[in-house]
């Protein structure tokens, strides 16, 4: 399939990247290209110009912050996230989720901005950043960063709350500190596929056991991750263990909208839904145990 | 400033040459490969990211390239099915692996397969049974029920064929 006809640029600078989609209305950025490049075959979408950021060494690599946390250039891609000794070291958990995504050429192309930016319903990234506490960091031509939470950055499906003219430039995880832990567990169709129902969890522990604060994200049957107050306000004040745990997690779902398809009911993904966050708050009350 | 034009000219090394070429903006790698240099070895089979059949390597890693403008290439190697025996050589052992096993039937996957197995053995010269299977996940076959082409893999690798074998019986 051929793209409407458009032009390209490639930026040597994030500053110069931010100029050009201010000047060109009808500019998009383009990292990997794992998704761009099909809505542009599918002519799905009016886009005159591409700005080409994959090459900006300024928007790669996984940098420490000093707060024991990561900043991640939002263009470092999937194989790279997977392998960087600083991610394994401080948020291991989502390394494995890079080394996780699609299949080993997208991983070789696609990046953590794009997944962040497009924002599927079953983009691997959006409902663990939510867990984390993550922030996004939005470089624009008006000069300043600014950072959005990203509970706040994902809008709905294929929508962030960037503005036109503005570009990811990291993604910020905060520390995770002792007595802290994360979980992510995904429904699919094989190893690395499609996925039906996701959940992810991160809860903080108080030094006599008991849950003080935490994280419960679902996704896939939500518009956007979609945060399970109500999971969270049961666990606290418990040690997660069972059968509480199931009893906090087998109530109605919030802000979720589940289809149905060839793959499954709308019912088998909402109770499919509940397991996985089940499974994900398991992975993060564990990984707490462990460091204490 | 650079501003956005729609024609670009394009230097790449394709299978050890070097190229210079201007293209259209929109022009897709692999596209380019086979209409701009005449290389028809690379295939299109989706057309959607989906199959892997036009997978080439782009600095030694396999990319899919239909899901890359031909301008993204620019100062890149690339390395084709048609790097693997040129013109009037013996069969590379890869592509001897794959036909002693019969780890195709149509080939339509075949080039895509080939170039994934060819990254995969440099990377990792004695993968196991569930890397390769792993490793294949970007490039479907919908005749062979893939383990042929494991085993092509295996015997590739330089190991004892196994692959679809109950465990204790030799290949």
């Amino acid at each position: 399939m051929l793209a409407r006809s458009l032009r390209y640029a490639r930026p040597t600078s994030v500053a110069e990247a931010v100029g050009l989609l201010a000047e060109h209305p009808g500019a998009r950025p383009l990292a990997g290209g794992q998704s761009i490049v099909n809505v542009l075959k599918l002519r799905a979408a009016e886009v005159d110009a591409l700005i080409d950021i994959s090459r900006l060494q300024e928007l790669r690599g996984v940098r420490a912050t000093p707060d024991g946390g990561v900043e991640i250039g939002a263009g470092t891609r999937y194989v790279d996230l997977a392998r960087d000794p600083l991610l394994l070291e401080r948020n291991p958990l989502a390394a494995e989720v890079a080394g996780g995504l699609v299949d080993v050429q997208v991983r070789n192309r696609g990046t953590i901005g794009g997944n962040v930016c497009l924002n599927d319903p079953t983009s691997n990234f959006p409902p663990l950043l939510v867990a984390l506490g993550g922030r996004i960091r939005v470089a624009s031509a008006g000069g300043g960063d600014r950072e959005v939470p990203a509970e706040q950055f994902f809008v709905g499906p294929y929508r962030c709350a960037l503005a036109q003219g503005e570009l990811v430039r990291a993604i910020v995880l905060p520390p995770l500190h002792d007595g802290e832990g994360a979980g992510y567990a995904t429904l699919q169709l094989a190893r690395d596929s499609w996925a039906l129902a996701r959940g992810a969890a991160w809860v903080r522990r108080g030094a006599d056991g008991t849950v003080e604060a935490a994280r419960v994200v679902v996704a896939c049957i939500a518009p956007r991750p979609a945060r399970q107050h109500a999971i969270e306000a049961a666990l606290i004040g418990t040690r997660g263990e069972e059968p509480g745990l199931l009893a906090a997690t087998a109530g109605a779902l919030e802000g979720v909208d589940a289809i149905a398809d060839s793959h499954a009911s709308a019912e088998y993904r909402m109770e499919m839904a509940r397991e996985y966050a089940r499974r994900a708050i398991r992975q993060a009350l564990g990984q707490t145990e462990a460091a204490a | 400033m650079s501003d956005p034009e729609t024609t670009h000219l394009v230097r790449t090394r394709v299978n050890g040459e070097e190229v210079e070429r201007v293209v259209q903006a929109r022009q897709l790698l692999v596209h380019y490969l086979r209409d701009t240099l005449a290389m028809k070895g690379t295939h299109i089979g989706c057309d959607t990211g989906n199959c892997g059949a036009c997978t080439v390597l782009l600095d030694g890693e396999p990319v899919k390239s239909c899901m890359m403008l031909a301008v993204q290439a620019d100062g890149s190697e690339l390395k084709t099915v048609e790097s693997l025996s040129p013109a009037g050589a013996d069969l590379s052992e890869l592509q001897q692996a794959f036909k002693d096993q019969h780890a195709l039937q149509c080939g339509w996957c075949t080039p895509g397969m080939l170039m994934q197995a060819k990254a995969l053995l440099e990377r990792d010269p004695d993968p196991d049974v569930e890397t390769i299977r792993r490793t294949l996940k970007g490039n479907i076959c919908r005749c062979t029920g893939y383990v042929n082409i494991v085993r092509a893999i295996q015997q590739a690798a330089g190991q004892e064929v196994t692959a679809g074998k109950p465990e204790g019986v030799r290949a």
